[in-house]
């Protein structure tokens, strides 16, 4: 009989060190009319090692702001964002970004978009190639190796993009809505692809992926953090313990998946008669 | 009892606890053990062959 056991549920509440953390973190930008725009609101949580944690919240919420700023490519109006316990200054091969856009270089092909990526980080020529094509095998790429972006479908594009960042063997990978983009049947395919890659890495990689779709984040996330509509804030938390791969018929997610859509309901009536002022 | 909660009405009644087979006791007592520890949540027991094969459980925190 496999249980939940008490060390199951031990891990993730911060008796390790956690991998990434933010600390009442504000992000404010100005609009075109020179109006200050509050994006993050006082947001707070940690992520400890090898977990899987999705952001979940309506678009506009700051889902994107938060992962920019884990990634150092955007820095905090205040508040504090840390690695390994020390001040995220800016990007590093010791995390890799999933865009919903691939974002892949369309002159070359994809293994060399890969194998771009590992130069950058400083592979040596003679390990790339074994690298490259283990990555595209694992993504089921290899086929189409010297193939360019514009000839495969949005599916494969994704696919060689997770596979670029993969190869990189990144400790964190920050997703922002990377199959948001995708059609249901290839979405579907690539949520299962991450589940069985995210399981079978030893050890397994921290993984923050943003989506505004309860289910996936109900397939994939062993926590999900329910973000408010703008400013951003963090409404509630769920932690999962539920075996993969994950079907979205089973009990425990569909029930999850009602109960998530239920709180994000109640944020939009809310929304809503504040704008209208009911 | 007015403030138990309310059970469906063809839930049998419970078996006499002197009854239970020592895996039906481990089963209670890892729910029981969950019951503990959690404030908010869900606990399913998933069924094969008339054994509970796993015990899944999201918990569940509110922020604010």
């Amino acid at each position: 009989m496999s249980m939940t056991d008490e060390t199951d549920l031990a891990a993730p509440l911060g008796l390790t060190p956690p991998k990434l953390s933010v600390r009442d973190l504000v992000s404010t930008r100005r609009s075109a009319s020179g109006e200050s725009i509050v994006a993050l609101d006082r947001v707070s949580f940690e992520v400890q090692p090898g977990e899987f944690v999705c952001l979940l919240g309506p678009s506009g919420g700051g889902k994107t702001t938060l992962l920019n700023i884990l990634a150092g490519l955007d820095r905090p109006t205040s508040g504090q964002a840390l690695l390994d316990g020390r001040p995220i200054q800016g990007p590093g091969p010791d995390r890799a970004f999933l865009f919903q856009e691939p974002a892949l270089f369309p002159w070359l092909s994809v293994a060399g978009n890969v194998d771009l990526a590992l130069k950058l980080i400083g592979v040596p020529a003679t390990d790339r190639r074994e690298r490259v094509m283990r990555w595209l095998d694992n993504v089921g790429l290899s086929r189409s190796a010297n193939a360019h972006p514009h000839e495969l479908s949005a599916g494969m594009r994704q696919r060689a993009a997770l596979a670029r960042a993969l190869a990189c063997d990144p400790d964190v990978l920050l997703a922002d809505e990377p199959f948001g983009a995708l059609d249901a049947p290839a979405r579907e395919i690539l949520q299962n692809e991450l589940q069985r890659m995210w399981t079978q890495g030893e050890p397994r990689k921290t993984l923050v992926l943003a989506t505004h779709n309860v289910r996936e984040a109900a397939l994939l996330a062993d926590r999900i953090i329910v973000m408010s509509a703008a400013p951003g804030r963090l409404l509630e938390e769920l932690r999962l313990h539920s075996p993969r791969p994950r079907h979205l018929d089973d009990a425990l997610i569909s029930r999850v998946v009602s109960d998530i859509h239920t709180s994000l309901m109640k944020e939009v009536d809310k929304d809503v008669a504040r704008e209208t002022g009911g | 009892m007015a403030d138990e909660p309310a059970h469906s009405p063809t839930a049998e009644p419970a078996a006499d606890l002197s009854s239970l087979t020592d895996e039906e006791r481990a089963i209670l007592a890892k729910v029981a053990g969950i019951v503990r520890k959690i404030q908010f949540g869900t606990v399913v027991l998933v069924i094969q062959d008339g054994k509970v094969v796993q015990i899944e459980m999201a918990e569940k925190f509110r922020l604010r």
